[in-house]
């Protein structure tokens, strides 16, 4: 595109407004940035927010189980209740994601609406078929070593296999890439054994959450930064 | 090819432009509530009205009547037509500002308008 008939075309529009005030373009593209941001503020799910919230419930819930569970526990905390502890820590983690991105995404319908839906449901359905699968291995003669090893890998696998699904389907290269260390983590974990794959889990996966939700928060503060930088720019 | 940077009159008025932003920060295919479109621009609901039947005449947005239980309910997209004006709007603008030679006055734009 050329811009030769800028001169020509500029005069038609006084022909259109009569304005009690007036903006410049560059006011007119900071309107624009600035509705952009608002509405991307208010209506994107806060990728900083949900790692940090799981990334403290596998720090803290797969650390008390290590703890619990190694020949001299480190904590004098029965294993029932790091148990419980744990269980508590991943269903806060998951009604504070519900409401998180219920609350982003209330009134819009539509496309985004129903791939978010499905993938919710996913995530419900996945979690919801965890308890049957294990108690069928128990019921055909399992060994608590072996429930306890499903218990942690099982759920492992599905996160990481869920965000990546959500790099796929939201090209998000970040969450992609959490989703296959998540996956390592529960694979090098299993290698490990027990009680060894908690003390895995609780760093590598939950630390690894904490960190991307650093990461996120240092990416969002320099673009915040450069955003007032080119704003105040001439 | 006829190569004219023009401002669309129907875009370019401050309110009119939050609101087509708005909506087109949203993806291909989606709309949104009425009160949550409100909130998101801090319009009262008969400004926001007159704003959008402006562009629905236009062509540029579609607003859907629907029922949530029994409560009425209202979702506002921008239409594919309005998602290209859009474009067009947001590219012309930046080819003003890009503009390497002087260039003639632009034409000032509206922030006031049916109140």
């Amino acid at each position: 595109m050329t811009h030769g008939s800028d001169a020509a075309a500029a005069p038609d529009l006084e022909a259109h407004l009569t304005p009690e005030q007036t903006l410049t373009p560059e006011q007119t593209l900071a309107l624009i940035d600035s509705q952009r941001a608002r509405v991307d503020a208010e209506l994107d799910v806060d990728p900083r927010r949900l790692y940090a919230a799981w990334g403290a419930a596998w720090l803290v819930g797969f650390g008390g189980l290590y703890a619990t569970s190694v020949d001299e526990p480190l904590v004098d905390v029965s294993r029932g209740a790091a148990l419980g502890a744990h269980f508590v820590l991943l269903v806060a983690a998951m009604a504070y994601t519900a409401v998180h991105v219920s609350r982003a995404t209330r009134g819009v319908r539509g496309v985004s609406a129903t791939t978010g839906a499905m993938y919710g449901w996913s995530w419900m359905l996945g979690f919801a078929s965890l308890p049957v699968i294990i108690t069928a291995v128990e019921r055909v003669g399992a060994p608590e070593p072996v429930l306890d090893l499903l218990w942690t890998t099982l759920p492992g696998l599905l996160v990481g296999v869920l965000y990546m699904m959500a790099g796929a389907l939201w090209q998000d290269w970040s969450g992609f890439a959490l989703g296959v260390w998540i996956l390592v983590s529960t694979g090098l974990g299993a290698l490990a054994g027990l009680p060894g794959i908690y003390l895995v889990m609780s760093l590598a996966g939950g630390g690894g959450f904490l960190l991307a939700a650093g990461a996120f928060a240092l990416l969002r503060a320099r673009h915040a930064r450069q955003s007032a930088q080119a704003a105040r720019a001439p | 090819m006829t190569a004219q940077v023009e401002l669309d009159p129907v875009i370019h008025a401050a309110a009119r432009l939050r609101v087509t932003t708005t909506l087109a920060a949203l993806g291909t295919g989606d709309r949104i509530s009425f009160p949550r479109l409100q909130k998101l621009l801090e319009m009262t609901a008969g400004n926001l009205s007159t704003h959008l039947r402006k562009l629905q005449d236009a062509g540029y947005v579609e607003v859907t009547k629907t029922h949530q239980g029994r409560t009425p309910a209202t979702y506002v997209a921008l239409s594919r037509r309005g998602r290209r004006a859009y474009e067009d709007y947001v590219t012309s603008l930046r080819a003003l500002l890009s503009a390497p030679a002087p260039l003639a006055p632009l034409a000032p734009l509206a922030t006031k308008e049916n109140g």
